[in-house]
This record gives C-alpha cells, sequence and structure tokens, in this order.
C-alpha cells in the first residue's frame, strides 16, 4: 500500500478507489449507476484536455495560464468557422491553440521571460479575443445534428468527445514514456541546464510543449462547445482551478520533470467522480469547491519546499522542551 | 519611492541613486500623450464620463494597490484577491449592525487573516503561491457559498452610508483608493516591514542573511494585500447596497494587470504602489478613450490583454 502511494502515478488512482468505496458506502445503488458512468466520463471529456495541456507544461518547469483563455476562444472559433463543415470549425479552433502555444513559448525561451506573466497576457488577450470574435454575445451552433454525435454513447457507455480525450491521453503517455521526444521534455523539466548540456534541445522542447498544450486545449474547448451547441466569451472561466487541481493530484510535480499524462488521467477521474458523485448524492455544488480547493491546499502544503525542515524543526522543539533555535541555514 | 528603490538597488550590487531612469521618463511620456489624446477625445470631459472612468477605476485599484504587496514580495499574483473581497463583503454586511467603523475594521482584519494564513503557508513552507491561492479561492468561494446558502445580504439600515458618499464633485471611491495608495506607498517605502518585503523579493537570502525570516514579510505582504482587497470590498458593499459572491468576479486579473502596466517587475523585489496608480490610470483612461470613440466594451478586454501582454514583454530588456 505504501510504496502504491509513493507511486506519483499510482496515487491518484488508489484515491479514485477509495473515493468511490466512500461514495458508495454513502449512496450505494443511487451513486453505482450508468448514470452516473456516463457523467464522470463527460466531465473527463471537458475537463480532460485542459488539464493535460496545463500539465504538459507543468512537466517542462512552466506554467500556462493561458489554457483557461484559450479553451474558450477555441470553443468560440469552432462555433463561428464551422457552422457548415464541423471540421473547419475544429481545425480552425486546434491551428489557433497551437499559434497560441507557439508565440507564447518563443517569447517565453527567446527572451527569458517567466511564463506565468507571459501566459497571464495571453490569457487576457484570448479571453479579449473571444469577445471581439463573437461581439460580446453568446452565439448558438446553427447545426443541430453535432452536439448528439458529440455526446451520445458510441462504444458502451463513452461517447465520441470521451473517446477523443482519451486518444489525446493514450498518445500523450506513450510519446512521454516511450519516445525520445517525451524523455527530452522530462529531462528539460527536471533539470534545464543539465539536459542542455547532455545534449537536450531545451528550448525547442519548451516551445513544443507550449504549442501542444495549446492544440489539447484548443480541440477540448471546440468538442465541448459543439456539445453545448453554443459559445459564449465567459470571463475568465473558472476551468484554471480544476485543471491545475487535477494535474498536481494526477503527481505532476510543480518544479517540473516528474510526472506522466497516465497520472493525469487519473487526477482528471478523481475530479470527475467526485462532481459526479456528488450530483448524484445530491449534494450542494459548492462541496465540489471545498474539496478541490481543500486537496489542492493540502497538495500545494505537501509540495512546500522546507515542509520537511520546518517538520523537523517542530519534532526538535517537542523533544528538547524549550530548545530555542538561532538563526536557521538556508 | 527612492528609498525603496535604492534598497533593492544596493542589494543588487549596483547602487544607484538616480531617481528617473529613461524607461521612467517613457513612461510618464506615455500617460502625458495618453493624457492628450483623451483630453482631444469629445465627451471625455464630461463630468459624468469621467466620474464614472473614476468610480469604476477605484474599485479595482485598492486591490491592484494591494496586489502590489505580493508582486513586489516575490510572488507573482494572487488569484484569491477577488474571492477574499467577495467574502470580505458579506463579513461586512452581516457585521453592520455592530456600527459602521466596527464593522470596517472586522472587514478589514478580517480581509488581512485570510490573506496572511495564505501568506503563512507560502512563506513558511515554501509552498507554490499560485497553487495556494488558487486552492484559497475554492476554498474562500466553497465555504462562503454553505454559510451564505449561496445568496447575497442586502444592507437594511443607513450605516454604511458614509462610504456612498462624495466629496463634492469628486467621487468617494476614488479618494478611498488614493488614500489607500498612499497608506500603502508609505508602509513600503518608510517602515522596516515595507523594506523587508521589497527585499523579500528581490533577495531573500541576503534578508535572510540579515536576520530576518522571509517568512514575517511574506505574511505580512499577504495581510496588507488583504487589507487593501477589504477596503475595495467595503466599498462596493456599501455602493451596491449588498454582500454577494458574485462581487469582484475577475478583479486579481484587472489587478494584477495594473501592476504591471505600471512597471512594477512580475518577478518582485522592484516596484511601488504610485507605479500601480500610473498603471490603473493608463489602463481606465485607455479603456474610457475606447468607449467614447465608439468601439463597444468587447475591445476593452482585447486591448488590456495585448498591452499586458507587451508590457511583460518589454520588462526583458530591463530584467538583464
Amino acid at each position: 500500500m505504501r510504496s502504491l502511494w509513493n507511486n506519483r502515478t499510482a496515487r491518484p488512482y488508489l484515491l479514485l478507489v477509495i473515493m468511490i468505496a466512500v461514495f458508495s458506502a454513502l449512496g450505494g445503488d443511487t451513486v453505482l449507476t450508468v448514470a452516473t458512468l456516463r457523467s464522470v466520463l463527460q466531465h473527463f471529456a471537458t475537463l480532460g484536455p485542459v488539464a493535460l495541456g496545463l500539465g504538459l507544461t507543468i512537466l517542462a518547469r512552466n506554467f500556462d495560464l493561458s489554457v483557461a483563455g484559450v479553451v474558450g476562444l477555441a470553443g468560440c472559433v469552432a462555433v463561428l468557422a464551422g457552422g457548415t463543415y464541423p471540421v473547419v470549425g475544429v481545425l480552425a479552433a486546434v491551428a489557433i491553440g497551437a499559434i497560441f502555444g507557439i508565440v507564447q513559448g518563443t517569447i517565453i525561451v527567446r527572451m527569458n521571460l517567466s511564463s506565468i506573466g507571459v501566459t497571464l497576457g495571453g490569457l487576457l488577450t484570448a479571453t479579449g479575443l473571444a469577445y471581439v470574435a463573437t461581439g460580446n454575445q453568446e452565439i448558438r451552433l446553427a447545426n443541430a445534428n453535432i452536439p448528439p454525435i458529440m455526446d451520445d454513447p458510441l462504444i458502451g457507455p463513452m461517447s465520441l468527445r470521451f473517446l477523443v480525450t482519451l486518444a489525446m491521453f493514450a498518445v500523450a503517455a506513450i510519446a512521454v514514456a516511450r519516445t525520445r521526444a517525451g524523455r527530452d521534455l522530462l529531462a528539460a523539466g527536471s533539470d534545464p541546464k543539465a539536459a542542455l548540456v547532455a545534449g537536450v534541445p531545451v528550448n525547442r522542447v519548451i516551445i513544443i510543449a507550449f504549442m501542444l498544450a495549446g492544440i489539447c486545449t484548443a480541440l477540448g474547448g471546440a468538442l465541448l462547445s459543439f456539445s453545448l451547441a453554443a459559445a459564449s466569451p465567459l470571463p475568465l472561466s473558472n476551468t484554471l482551478v480544476p485543471a491545475a487541481a487535477a494535474a498536481i493530484i494526477g503527481g505532476v510535480s510543480l518544479r517540473g520533470g516528474r510526472g506522466n499524462p497516465l497520472g493525469i488521467a487519473g487526477g482528471v477521474l478523481v475530479l470527475s467522480a467526485l462532481q459526479s458523485c456528488l450530483t448524484a448524492l445530491r449534494v450542494e455544488p459548492f462541496v465540489q469547491d471545498i474539496v478541490t480547493g481543500g486537496v489542492l491546499f493540502l497538495v500545494g502544503i505537501m509540495d512546500g519546499a522546507e515542509l520537511r525542515r520546518r517538520l523537523n524543526d517542530v519534532y526538535r522543539r517537542a523533544g528538547r522542551g524549550a530548545f530555542r533555535r538561532g538563526a536557521p541555514s538556508a | 519611492m527612492p528609498n525603496a528603490i535604492s534598497l533593492s538597488r544596493s542589494s543588487t550590487g549596483t547602487p544607484t541613486q538616480r531617481r528617473f531612469e529613461p524607461t521612467q521618463y517613457a513612461r510618464i511620456a506615455i500617460v502625458l500623450a495618453l493624457a492628450a489624446f483623451a483630453l482631444t477625445t469629445p465627451g471625455f470631459l464630461t463630468e459624468a464620463s469621467l466620474r464614472s472612468l473614476l468610480s469604476a477605476m477605484s474599485f479595482v485599484g485598492c486591490v491592484a494597490v494591494g496586489m502590489t504587496f505580493i508582486t513586489i514580495s516575490g510572488n507573482i499574483m494572487s488569484f484569491s484577491l477577488g474571492a477574499s473581497l467577495a467574502a470580505s463583503t458579506i463579513v461586512f454586511v452581516a457585521t453592520l449592525p455592530l456600527g459602521t467603523w466596527t464593522s470596517f475594521t472586522i472587514t478589514l482584519l478580517f480581509g488581512a487573516a485570510l490573506n496572511a494564513l495564505q501568506g503563512w503557508v507560502i512563506g513558511y513552507l515554501r509552498a507554490n503561491p499560485i497553487i495556494v491561492s488558487m486552492a484559497a479561492f475554492s476554498l474562500i468561494i466553497g465555504i462562503m457559498s454553505v454559510i451564505t446558502d449561496g445568496n447575497g445580504l442586502y444592507i437594511m439600515g443607513t450605516e454604511a452610508v458614509i462610504f456612498k458618499r462624495n466629496m463634492g464633485p469628486v467621487p468617494g471611491p476614488l479618494i478611498a483608493f488614493l488614500a489607500c495608495a498612499v497608506v500603502g506607498q508609505l508602509i513600503l517605502s518608510f517602515t522596516n516591514i515595507g523594506r523587508t518585503i521589497m527585499l523579500s523579493g528581490s533577495n531573500p537570502s541576503a534578508l535572510l542573511a540579515a536576520g530576518v525570516e522571509p517568512w514575517r514579510s511574506t505574511t505580512w505582504a499577504y495581510s496588507f494585500a488583504g487589507m487593501f482587497t477589504s477596503v475595495a470590498a467595503v466599498l462596493i458593499a456599501s455602493r451596491y447596497g449588498s454582500g454577494d459572491l458574485l462581487h469582484g468576479a475577475g478583479f486579481e486579473y484587472s489587478a494584477i494587470s495594473a501592476v504591471l502596466v505600471g512597471g512594477t517587475m512580475i518577478q518582485g523585489g522592484h516596484g511601488s504602489v504610485v507605479r500601480t496608480v500610473l498603471g490603473m490610470l493608463i489602463i481606465a483612461i485607455l479603456q474610457a478613450i475606447l468607449v467614447l470613440r465608439g468601439f463597444s466594451t468587447q475591445y476593452q478586454h482585447l486591448t488590456l490583454g495585448v498591452v499586458v501582454l507587451i508590457v511583460i514583454v518589454l520588462q526583458w530588456k530591463r530584467s538583464r
């Protein structure tokens, strides 16, 4: 059990099993239904792409805030451009996402700027573009046939939207675990200088990570707006917090280089299952905020660079009574 | 301001006593050019447009003053200031029956404590400020929704009237904003706490060597941020007559935009509240011009994003 818990990739799945056990004990038959499973998969398809994109940039020791803006912009672009040919809409959205990623990645790498600052600008710009593109109102998809194609069960309880998301995760997981590019990504994230010395094209890897983040996010946003048959420029919607929470619960280290897409998928599943089970139990939606926030807070604390030292201090003080510590060593 | 700047400079090894660098001249030139452009825009000088511009700016401005402390202390930004504002409006309205100034004080202390807790976690355990503030955002909104059951509170009495009052032609919120800015700048430049906040952003190991634990200044920076955010909460709750979790949504993004446009470095250790006020002015004037020249509101969003992006890219030159 303990070794399973220490495995970063297995941790979210263990959490998932524990959660399902708790919820089935609480709700029994009202929770463990096909409807809940379908709702979990649909939530997975909505949150997954954003979490995957954000997670890839965290793996490369960066942080792409702009995913929250790109997901909305891509949805608007897909609906605007995909009125007659949905494929055109998806392609346009993905192209926009890729351009956003490449431009931001290039600025970050070439000018040696902090990714948070640049992607904050990207987030605001993407949101602004969405407002301008839609004229500040909700736009509806003309073709009413599309939402059922996206959301109707295709294989078992799985919809097309879920299958696409699953494919994205599968490709990303194989690429990170089995290819040179994946190892380069992890190397660039864990120690950029050493990676550079070892011959990894760190700059290119980071730009590509941002491009992939843009593509994943945009694809997810496009499919989401097709499934809703509408898109509107949500003012800096709250996708960012769950996406970050999913990536971090999924075992991605904030210091880069540790974690993988399989773990991120687990993190997304945990949050999706939480949301669906709470809905099935008819618990108020705020509880979800509290649980997500609480878990993220805990993980943030556990990831704290000085947690161990501070805990040691506490033990030492408790051990030696009124032990006074001098200036701490850094 | 000169004091604070020279402190951060000397810590990086290049002591300069110059008050203005070329970039600062450039910034002043931009403000003047914008002002000239604004004055030639028909309708800009009418009292109604000026007043609405200044009032709208003041609410976000108070939050931006708070955000300045967080950015300067080296913690980039807080994602929870909007949520903190929303929670503070509810605390303000709920405690209003205790009396105007009691309630005002409680609200300020509440905001300060709420953010000091985050600052403590971030500073003491060296936790990631982005993750902690995002988590705090979710927690604050979630917990306050449970407490209020998702409903807003409304101001019944007349206790909050004083916060709605205007001083003749000058809007009340503007006075509060400028007061916040003055207090904030005084704290940053002339108190020990302010200087250690500055130093913790530019060189935390120097701070440690000087015998100050960096987590103390981080906690202080966050509690000041919460305090100034709560001032905005009091103003908003009084103006709209309600405490509601919908107040302040997205304010953290506008606030950090003002901080960055003003020229405070995102890496921390370098900047001032005065710059944030300038940044707020630039953004507000720009948006007012856009509206008065007939662009619809969606262009405000786009301009803000592009301006922030440009400003961040321009920081590249100064950071080397």
